[in-house]
């Protein structure tokens, strides 16, 4: 008797593990398994095979946004296929573990990447923090990264407040890692400008979750609020995995008059459970950086999704005309409308830049397969490449040399977030 | 493992160290009381009845999840690292009946209306709970009741990763929102732009303060609480005078999970969000709690939960947020090191 409840106990106990593990990173293996065997299946014939892989949080609270946006890269590398006799195949990964984008699964997937020679480039991550993990494994083995939604200043630039530095990510000393997006310094003080400008508000109170975006977007926000003349009534960062209750900031932020909230969030890490709490306490707009441009975001917020801001740090491609037909497309294959998010054509255009860098890159290699160091020189050589989201080449830090800041607002019941504007940022 | 070195620690208090060390815990206490103080003094006080409010509801979930571990300890001294996802199971449970019942946020029935279904949905959370509980005590802790203390305690962490994958293999890993459904009331003190008391804080503190009377009436009234503190004391002793001791732990755990479930839902109904992992964290601050409190001791866990819940809302409000779990397990280890027996002492028996 007494074993049998043993036996009995041990295997709930395993049945367990088995689902923390699938919580872990199951749905990554679980995605990347069939694409592996495919591309293996058609080496044989190839004169060669090329991999360009991506690293989004494709499962949990941002698959909302990162889902899509590797939708986006998987399309634009559906349309070429091979060239000259190379196969080109798309190999997704994805960095979410409970739920959550996670910096050292992102890292692992990394290693995965750089150990499978095929990998020629990759697209990703969306995480800032994220990048941080993984910009040094790929940088030692010259794997050229780009990602459409990284936006912490940091990563590319050196600022006296940069810890850890720009270089301190590159081991190497030579840049293998480039974005489209425009990074915080435009993207939290573009909602600054707009707080002042557009809504015409003075004080605000500011929370971030304490994370390498979150928290850098704020700080950022909060320097050109108050250059702009505001004021900030109160700021906190939270540790968002073990807070739940918001209210005690909310009410300061309504002590102190606050006629606005910033939040330096993104909807995985409880940035809209603030909007739903604000309900009956503080009724004033809520703005936020593009973590929250999401529909998980307008779940967690309720009923209260009305008067709700956010700044997106890519063009929106419905804006431009010469986009029309890729989107068509693009609907062709992913039909749901949750299928475009904010990132889906930065996600498009990502792998497009990696795509022509590549073409380029076997060009000058004979019609062989090039090296990584080739297909990273290729990158940062992208010149005025027009693409969905805007025109790209990159500075030598790997910034875009113009980036598009745009502007979405929720509107209707139920709500949805609806382009508002969008300007051009030269840096 | 814990009441030994209480015993140890118990011994040295009688002595000189004893009063060094009761001297600097209060010299501690102190120092933290007027640097809260001065942060007071610089917002309105307004806003400081308001986190003290806030502070109470909060507290009051706590104490609910503290019980449990502390019923549990008290009884079979084990701590049941489970209970902290039978508290989540309790908000996920009754997510799932809330569309069920018909309630919807901002869905037709609004207002006091809400009541009758509320209250179904809670009772059927709160008895789903407790049949989990006292399953995982028949499966995973009876056949090892006589087996080394660690085996029990590995098992229970075990049971706690069972029912974390079971929830998240039902609702998926992400923040879910649950529907905020109370009534907006709110009573605002000194006129408007007070402190607001809504109708969800009062919610919460009644059906807490409710629960726990019915459970001291429950132990200290009734047969069935009366066999509890008997097998609490001596667990042969009390088998020797014919007391069931299986129906007795099976029914501490079904009590215990009765008020975490209870939690679950009105942790989901007070802050509009539940995790299926959210079991882990608040579980650890409900422990603290009940160590606070002295484990074992019921009215220590109901004080430790509400004292560790009105210290995380202060911390929140008056400092850096990001230091409040590093300040609540601070909290643990002084309590482990200055005082063991917790505030109330401990209430388990000496062997």
């Amino acid at each position: 008797m007494q074993k049998r409840w043993l036996s009995m106990a041990s295997v709930l106990m395993a049945a367990a593990m088995i689902a923390s593990a699938c919580g872990g990173g199951g749905t990554g293996a679980a995605t990347t398994a069939p694409a592996a065997t495919s591309a293996a299946a058609t080496t044989a014939a190839a004169v060669g095979e090329v991999i360009i892989a991506s690293d989004l949080p494709t499962s949990g609270a941002e698959a909302s946004g990162g889902l899509p946006t590797q939708q986006g890269a998987a399309f634009a590398v559906s349309q070429l296929k091979t060239y000259k006799g190379i196969t080109i195949s798309f190999l997704p990964f994805d960095d979410t573990v409970n739920g959550v984008h996670d910096p050292q699964k992102g890292a692992q997937n990394v290693q995965q990447m750089v150990s499978n020679p095929k990998v020629i480039g990759m697209v990703g991550p969306y995480n800032s923090n994220v990048a941080r993990a993984e910009i040094p494994i790929a940088n030692q083995a010259a794997l050229a990264m780009i990602s459409p939604s990284n936006t912490n200043e940091c990563l590319t630039q050196l600022f006296p407040y940069c810890d850890p530095k720009p270089a301190a990510l590159r081991p190497t000393g030579k840049n293998n890692y480039f974005r489209v997006a425009a990074p915080d310094t435009v993207q939290g003080p573009a909602m600054a400008d707009y707080i002042t400008k557009t809504l015409k508000l003075t004080k605000v109170a500011v929370f971030s979750d304490n994370e390498t975006f979150g928290k850098g977007v704020a700080d950022n926000f909060v320097k050109r609020f108050q250059a702009n003349g505001g004021t900030i009534t109160n700021r906190s960062d939270f540790d968002w995995k073990t807070t739940n209750d918001f209210k005690p900031f909310i009410n300061a932020a309504k002590t102190a008059g606050a006629q606005a909230i910033y939040a330096g969030a993104t909807d995985g890490t409880k940035g809209c459970i603030v909007r739903s709490q604000m309900q009956g306490i503080l009724d004033v707009p809520f703005t936020g950086p593009d973590g929250i441009q999401t529909d998980q975001c307008l779940k967690d917020a309720g009923s209260n999704t009305a008067n709700m801001f956010a700044t997106v740090a890519a063009a929106d491609a419905s804006q431009n005309p010469d986009a029309a037909s890729i989107i068509a497309a693009y609907k062709q294959v992913y039909p749901k409308p949750t299928d475009i998010a904010a990132y889906t054509f930065a996600g498009y255009d990502c792998a497009s830049i990696l795509l022509d860098a590549l073409k380029r890159a076997i060009d000058a290699n004979g019609g062989k397969v090039p090296t990584r160091q080739q297909v990273v020189d290729a990158v940062q050589a992208t010149n005025a490449l027009k693409l969905t989201t805007g025109t790209y080449s990159f500075d030598a830090n790997g910034d875009p040399k113009s980036a598009t800041m745009a502007f979405y607002a929720t509107k209707g019941t139920p709500a949805a977030w609806v382009f508002q504007s969008q300007f051009g940022v030269g840096q | 493992m814990v009441s030994s070195v209480a015993n140890a620690r118990a011994r040295l208090m009688a002595g000189t160290q004893g009063r060094i060390l009761n001297a600097t815990l209060i010299l501690l206490i102190g120092i933290a009381l007027v640097i809260l103080a001065t942060r007071v003094t610089t917002l309105s006080p307004a806003y400081f009845v308001q986190v003290v409010v806030y502070g109470l509801a909060n507290g009051s979930i706590f104490a609910l999840i503290a019980l449990g571990y502390t019923m549990v300890y008290g009884i079979v001294e084990l701590i049941n690292f489970a209970h902290g996802d039978v508290f989540t199971l309790g908000g996920f449970i009754s997510l799932w009946l809330l569309p069920i019942f018909g309630v919807t946020e901002g869905g037709t029935v609004t207002g006091f209306g809400l009541m009758v279904p509320l209250l179904a949905i809670l009772v059927l959370s709160m008895v789903a709970c407790a049949a989990v509980n006292v399953t995982i005590e028949r499966v995973a802790y009876r056949p090892l009741r006589r087996a080394p203390r660690l085996t029990p305690l590995i098992t229970a962490v075990g049971m706690s990763f069972v029912l974390e994958g079971i929830m998240f293999l039902w609702r998926g890993p992400f923040n879910l929102h649950y529907p905020n459904v109370l009534p907006p009331v709110s009573i605002e003190l000194g006129g408007a732009g007070g402190p607001a008391i809504t109708f969800k804080d009062v919610a919460v503190i009644a059906i807490a303060v409710v629960l726990m009377i019915a459970l001291s009436l429950f132990v200290e009234r009734t047969k069935l609480g009366k066999a509890m503190r008997a097998t609490a004391q001596d667990r042969d002793a009390a088998e020797l005078m014919g007391i069931d001791i299986n129906r007795t732990i099976a029914a501490t755990f079904f009590i215990g999970a009765l008020l975490a479930g209870a939690g679950g839902m009105i942790f989901g109904l007070y802050f509009n969000t539940i995790t299926f992992d959210q079991g882990f964290t608040a579980g650890l601050v409900a422990f603290t709690a009940a160590v606070f409190g002295g484990i074992g001791n019921i009215q220590g866990a109901a004080l430790g939960g509400l004292v560790i819940g009105m210290i995380q809302e202060l911390s929140d409000g008056y400092f850096d947020p990001a230091w409040t779990q590093v300040l609540i397990f601070a909290i643990l280890v002084l309590v482990l090191v200055f005082r063991p027996t917790g505030i109330l002492g401990m209430r388990v028996p000496e062997k």
